[in-house]
């Protein structure tokens, strides 16, 4: 499971002086469960996922993911976690076997085990066709399945998919749609961010509303409805952001 | 840190540089070609060149060649001059239209003759190379002359010729003809592999950091176990051997085109004969180590805080010219070792590989100077580690 504590992240800017990107933010994601985030662009979702996933380090606070510690043990929460963002790359050079094979190998699984879960994934994902092919020779969509395998070669607890739709088509997105929720019942704790209300409000057991860093509201859809007194999400949404960002 | 980790990285990074057209070029192509290309072209030109200046018939404008019957008749017949009629020889000169012009004076016969001094005037441009040359010529066409005259006149008075020459000085070349050959080399090679090893270096040291940001595969290498100092070392070690492997090829490549162009030596460097002690060779790749790691890791430097390909090579530009200048060094005569210089990196580097080439080994200095590069480089490193571990150099926006 994730959970965080009051974790913080500030950035300096040159004109904009401090900017509390993550402000005391206390969250938990429990196993079996989808956790939405959601917030407008530069909201603070992906320096939070970045945080979780200890590429950047907190200001202050801390979190705890599957009980390792972000800051006194990171390697160890690297390899409790699958991370997928727009920003998670393949390389072009590599074969989409290659590429996972490396990932594979990275995450300390022996070449037996290496062997049967690439066979595994491939065949699940249906990647079997272009085993072989370099990356920088793959269609979008078969890209984002050589990183789905990436993302899960080592068989995480814990999956942080940073809006792992934006910008792909409809069969691309529906297909994430599918591996989140099988995710969700191999018992999965999965953390996952969008700004797209009809993906959270499909998929998330639980919701949290991310503007300016803080955490607005928490909790089931069923629990938001009630606090907001209103039915749809994206109008939820609007009311606890501010009707500053509408037009 | 994980060695295995640091292996599995390693052994991934080369086999995506070596797929990477634009590194095989600079690392492999470029250093075999170019200096067949520069070392056949260049000996090739200079020596067609001689020949052709050699051959080069001059036209000359001779004033009061009736003065002088014999030396005129001389100049008739000679292949490399022909005597031309101009009425103004100093705009002919000037237009081109002839190397030199000479004017003997009225009594040249009778001054001869009489074992007086006899003037003979050569009008020249200094600043045409064709002039100067015809002008040299003519020289030396004057001094045969007038060694001929002296022997004549030495002969009537019965003097030895021995009496003009009290101290007769024999010059011996006392260099081994190895090091003749060597000398060639001595003065390129390290000037050449130098830059050579940093150039084979650069892209792979864009390849691997800025241009990983740029295609947004270095945060997917960032959330995998791998730690910071593991991706460092493995990228370092990447980049340290395409720099390693640059310099063999290039060394490799002059050598042996050196050695092939044999013959051209032999026109160019008075009867040199080329060859490279193999144990000059082993120091030279010994000193190549921490030069190597030097550049490698102040190239992963640069490049690494740089957000883009384009940017990466906007800062190692200057990089190359402030390497190439202290380079030079081993071209500049008189510029030798010193205590001093063994600790300034580049130009240490640069001197004893010229003399090693040379065949003289100062194993104090070599020691030296292995030893304080590879201070630098164990510097330059650690400030590559400390970079990979800055976010603001990381996702700098």
């Amino acid at each position: 499971m994730i959970k965080t504590i009051n974790l913080s992240k500030t950035f300096q800017d040159k004109k904009r002086g401090e900017i509390r990107a993550v402000d005391n933010v206390n969250l938990e994601c429990q196993p079996g469960k989808i956790f939405g985030l959601l917030g407008l662009n530069g909201a603070g979702k992906t320096t939070l996922m970045r945080l979780l996933s200890t590429v950047l380090k907190p200001t202050s606070g801390t979190a705890k993911i599957n009980g390792f510690d972000i800051l006194s043990e990171p390697e160890k929460v690297r390899s409790n976690i699958g991370f997928l963002s727009s920003d998670t790359a393949l390389y072009p050079r590599l074969t989409a076997q290659e590429t996972v094979t490396y990932f594979a190998r990275l995450n300390g699984l022996d070449e037996d085990l290496i062997q049967k879960r690439t066979d595994e994934l491939f065949r699940i994902f249906n990647m079997e066709s272009f085993r072989d092919r370099r990356v920088d020779k793959l269609s979008s969509g078969m890209k984002q399945k050589v990183s789905l395998a990436r993302t899960i070669i080592h068989n995480p607890k814990i999956l942080i998919l940073d809006e792992p739709t934006l910008g792909l088509d409809v069969i691309t997105s529906r297909n994430i749609i599918q591996f989140i929720r099988k995710a969700k019942e191999e018992d999965k704790c999965v953390l996952f961010s969008t700004h797209i209300m009809y993906e959270a409000e499909k998929l998330c057991d639980e919701i949290a509303v991310i503007h300016q860093g803080k955490i607005l509201a928490v909790g089931t859809l069923e629990k938001l409805r009630d606090t907001v007194k209103l039915k749809n999400l994206d109008e939820i949404f609007v009311k606890l952001v501010g009707e500053e960002h509408e037009f | 840190m994980n060695s295995k980790k640091v292996k599995i990285i390693y052994l991934k990074e080369m086999k995506d540089m070596l797929r990477d057209r634009r590194t095989l070029v600079s690392m492999i192509l470029i250093p075999i070609l170019l200096f067949p290309v520069l070392m056949f072209g260049m000996s090739s030109l200079m020596i067609k060149m001689t020949k052709q200046a050699a051959k080069r018939v001059n036209p000359i404008v001779v004033i009061g060649g009736d003065n002088a019957p014999a030396l005129f008749s001389q100049l008739k017949v000679d292949k490399s001059f022909e005597i031309v009629q101009e009425n103004d020889y100093q705009t002919a000169l000037k237009d081109k239209k002839i190397t030199a012009a000479l004017e003997f004076s009225t009594d040249f016969e009778e001054k001869i003759d009489t074992g007086d001094s006899a003037q003979v005037k050569i009008y020249y441009d200094a600043a045409e190379i064709r002039s100067e040359m015809a002008s040299g010529k003519l020289d030396n066409i004057f001094k045969a002359f007038q060694d001929s005259v002296v022997t004549e006149r030495l002969k009537v008075k019965k003097v030895d010729r021995s009496l003009l020459h009290p101290v007769e000085v024999q010059k011996e070349n006392l260099a081994p003809k190895e090091k003749m050959g060597g000398f060639f080399l001595a003065m390129f090679l390290p000037y050449m592999i130098m830059i050579m090893a940093l150039t084979g270096a650069m892209y792979p040291a864009i390849d691997l950091t800025a241009g990983e940001k740029e295609r947004g595969t270095m945060e997917t290498l960032l959330v995998s176990p791998a730690s910071r100092g593991e991706i460092t070392s493995g990228k370092f070690l990447t980049v340290f051997t395409a720099s390693l492997i640059t310099s063999i090829v290039s060394t490799g490549s002059m050598v042996i085109t050196a050695g092939s162009s044999f013959t051209r030596f032999e026109e160019m460097g008075k009867g040199a004969v080329f060859s490279v002690n193999p144990l000059s060779i082993l120091i030279l790749f010994l000193l190549m180590i921490p030069y190597c790691c030097l550049a490698s890791s102040i190239l992963l430097s640069l490049s690494l805080f740089a957000k883009s390909y384009k940017e990466a090579q906007s800062y190692l530009s200057p990089l190359l010219i402030v390497i190439i200048l202290p380079a030079m060094v081993s071209f500049l005569p008189g510029f030798e070792l010193s205590a001093k210089l063994a600790f300034i990196p580049v130009i240490n580097t640069s001197l004893v590989l010229k003399e090693v080439l040379l065949g003289t080994y100062h194993w104090g200095f070599i020691g030296l100077i292995f030893l304080s590069t590879a201070f630098y480089a164990t510097i330059a490193v650690f400030i590559t580690r400390r970079l990979f571990e800055k976010e603001q150099v990381l996702f700098r926006t």
